[in-house]
């Protein structure tokens, strides 16, 4: 055992420990820890969690631009939704005024009529009167007239007078009738 | 039968440390200085010093260039791309998963720490990989000193997460609600068991990253070493294929190893961290 451990100058095995190299092991690793320390581990590690940190603030900010939109988006569709509510109302209120607005021209336009009517009616009913007294004067003109026919021919005839009241009663019922 | 070379030599010299360099495309060997002294030790360089240099060079390039990529994008204001953004996803992996996720409240202060562990074992398991290459973290030595400084730093940054007296009572362990003799008991007993507790962690994050990686470059060895022996075509082959699917796994052991140390390490400092 001491034969494979320990080592004579210039000898060596895979499992012979040399001082020496514990020395040598330890001042270049302590070199090289010391060169990183202050060289090699900084610069990227200062970059790593520079870039870490700009990243969470991006991603912050993508946050808040999330909510924001959204929140615009809500709002926008409570305004769309408040102008259809409005939109609607406006043309229900408009169909109604217009139906009104329709009855109400109408019921002027049957008024208007109704009115026409009626002035005809009375029109018409005062030109009868008009014609029978027209048609009375010319009725008793004519009987002057056959009258002084008959009278020129027998002036005193009873006969001839009843004839005259006859033709009188005949012209009274066709005017009744 | 035909004499075969020395199978089991090779094996281990290709493994252990040396003092010789050997230098890409037969461009010859580089005789490494020897004799250095330090306070009684010899501390002359050898070829898993030099593979440890050049790793931590690779390391350092790697993650300066990253970093300096990673922030010309980001001032550029652009997404991350690229060479940059593929060590960016590794050392955020370590950092965030293993690092923090593992030690907890407080974790970003070790993970610098972590971070280089993970990618330096990851480029010395990796060099070894490659042709003429060698991997110190297939040596004793080299895991054992990466297992010590995990050692102090669960132990440094225990005793002043806890203090003095918690640090204390992770050595000394009384069960609460005992007291007298059964808590002095307890704490005899319990005391010896902490000890070896403190120090098997890190004694097993040194077997374990040496044996992997020892163990997957003696199996490779061993199959290419199985053609020499036989002398046959056929053997060729199928060691070939054997040993194409080996380096496969070993490419993923290089990776799974350096994840288990860093991970390992980062639940030791957690468990430090969070004792009570």
């Amino acid at each position: 055992m001491p034969a494979l451990l320990l080592v004579q100058e210039g000898e060596f095995t895979p499992f012979s420990i040399n001082t020496g190299l514990i020395f040598w092991t330890i001042v270049v690793f302590g070199v090289l820890l010391a060169l990183l320390w202050r060289f090699g581990w900084p610069a990227i590690l200062k970059s790593v969690e520079e870039r870490e940190h700009r990243i969470q603030q991006q991603l912050d900010e993508a946050e808040r631009a999330r909510a924001e939109a959204a929140r615009l988006l809500e709002e926008h569709k409570r305004t769309i939704a408040t102008a259809k509510a409005d939109a609607q109302e406006i043309v229900a209120k408009a169909k109604a005024l217009a139906d009104k607005e329709r009855e109400t021209l109408l019921a002027k336009a049957r008024q208007e009529y109704d009115q026409l009517l009626e002035r005809a009616r009375l029109e018409i009913g005062a030109e009868k009167e008009k014609a029978i007294v027209a048609l009375r004067r010319e009725a008793v003109d004519l009987s002057i007239a056959a009258a002084s026919k008959l009278l020129e021919a027998q002036l005193d005839s009873e006969t001839n007078r009843k004839l005259v009241m006859q033709y009188l009663a005949q012209l009274e019922a066709g005017r009744a009738r | 039968m035909m004499q075969g070379p020395d199978i089991g030599k090779a094996i281990f010299e290709h493994t252990s440390d040396s003092h010789v360099v050997e230098l890409p495309f037969g461009l010859g060997e580089w005789h490494l200085p020897t004799g250095w002294r330090l306070v009684g030790v010899d501390v002359s360089p050898t070829k898993h010093v030099v593979f440890m240099i050049v790793a931590a060079l690779l390391v350092f390039l790697t993650i300066w260039y990253a970093g300096r990529q990673v922030a010309r994008r980001h001032r550029e204001g652009k997404a991350p791309h690229g060479f940059g953004a593929a060590v960016e996803a590794m050392v955020l992996f370590v950092r965030n998963d293993v690092a923090i996720a593992n030690i907890g409240h407080g974790g970003e202060k070790f993970a610098p720490y972590i971070l280089t562990l993970f990618f330096f074992i990851l480029y010395c398991n990796l060099l070894g990989l490659l042709p003429w290459g060698a991997t110190p973290t297939g040596n004793l030595a080299v895991t054992g000193a990466l297992a010590l400084t995990a050692f102090v730093t669960i132990e440094v940054s225990g005793f002043r997460a806890l203090g003095p007296r918690g640090y204390l009572k992770t050595i000394v362990f009384v069960p609460p609600g005992m007291s007298g003799v059964g808590a002095v008991a307890m704490a005899l007993i319990m005391t010896p068991i902490e000890i070896i507790g403190k120090i098997v962690k890190p004694f097993a994050l040194t077997l374990r990253l040496f044996a992997n990686m020892t163990a997957g470059h003696f199996v490779i060895l061993a199959l290419l070493g199985l053609i020499f022996i036989f002398g046959s075509w056929l053997v060729a082959a199928g060691s070939v294929a054997f040993v194409t699917f080996m380096m496969l796994l070993e490419l993923l052991v290089a990776f799974l190893q350096a994840y288990i140390f860093a991970l390992l390490t980062s639940v030791f400092i957690g468990m430090m961290q969070h004792a009570h």
